[in-house]
């Protein structure tokens, strides 16, 4: 039973149309640029072209990669100067998702992807030193389907 | 919780749910429960059906490896589990 996008396609693909079209505080054109966008960073295969065009508006593409490389870095400040430039909680809300989403989705498919054994893209958060994740030729990773 | 909508502007149905989830453990409820309570239709609802397939239901690994693995990935994201 096993698909490109897993044994939960069916599941994912209800969260994130639900993630994308659900009528809320921001245009759905604006969340599937953000999806996108983080996707890309995390590792989502032949996505390729370039960020500067891709439709997400600077201030809020520079929070977009935050959350979706390393979420952790986010800081009060962030949230405060998005808050002031006219941003309401909603419309954060479903920028956060979003790209939470994207990024989770881009290392969903990566991974998927490592275990059919097709080549994958360079881990764009691994450039220094080999992902932890990184499977062993011995190691135990596959599931027998 | 950085969005005060989020930490409290919860629909009642949620907001009722958030009280007994409170009274009951008697202690705080985590960001991650209000995240997921918050206008659950367009994200909590469906994050949840999906959690709860992948976590608890068939796979070749069982609970525990699951949440093993969800652990470790909380770690390397620097993400309290």
């Amino acid at each position: 039973m096993e698909n490109r996008a897993g044994r939960h396609a069916a599941l994912t693909k209800r969260l994130v149309d639900s993630v994308l079209a659900t009528p809320g505080h921001t245009a759905s054109e604006l969340r599937k640029a953000i999806l996108a966008r983080a996707a890309r960073l995390g590792g989502r295969h032949g996505s390729g072209g370039g960020e500067a065009r891709d439709g997400v508006p600077a201030p809020l593409a520079s929070y977009v990669d935050k959350v979706a490389v390393h979420a952790y870095k986010v800081t009060d400040e962030d949230l405060t100067a998005l808050q002031q430039a006219g941003n309401s909680d909603d419309v954060l809300f479903e920028v956060t998702v979003s790209a939470a989403l994207g990024a989770a989705l881009g290392r969903l498919e990566r991974g998927l992807s490592a275990l059919r054994g097709e080549a994958s893209p360079l881990d764009p958060l691994s450039r220094v030193r080999p992902h932890p994740l990184t499977p062993s030729p011995s190691g135990r990773g596959g599931t027998q389907e | 919780m950085r969005l005060h909508a989020v930490e409290h502007g919860h629909r009642l149905p949620q907001r009722l749910k958030l009280l007994l989830i409170r009274l009951v453990s008697m202690r705080r409820v985590p960001d991650v429960v209000k995240t997921l309570f918050y206008r659950p239709e367009f994200f909590g609802g469906p994050m949840c059906d999906w959690t709860q397939a992948v976590m608890r239901g068939p796979s070749p690994w069982s609970v525990g490896e699951r949440e093993l693995f969800a652990a470790f990935t909380s770690r390397l994201n620097q993400c309290l589990f």
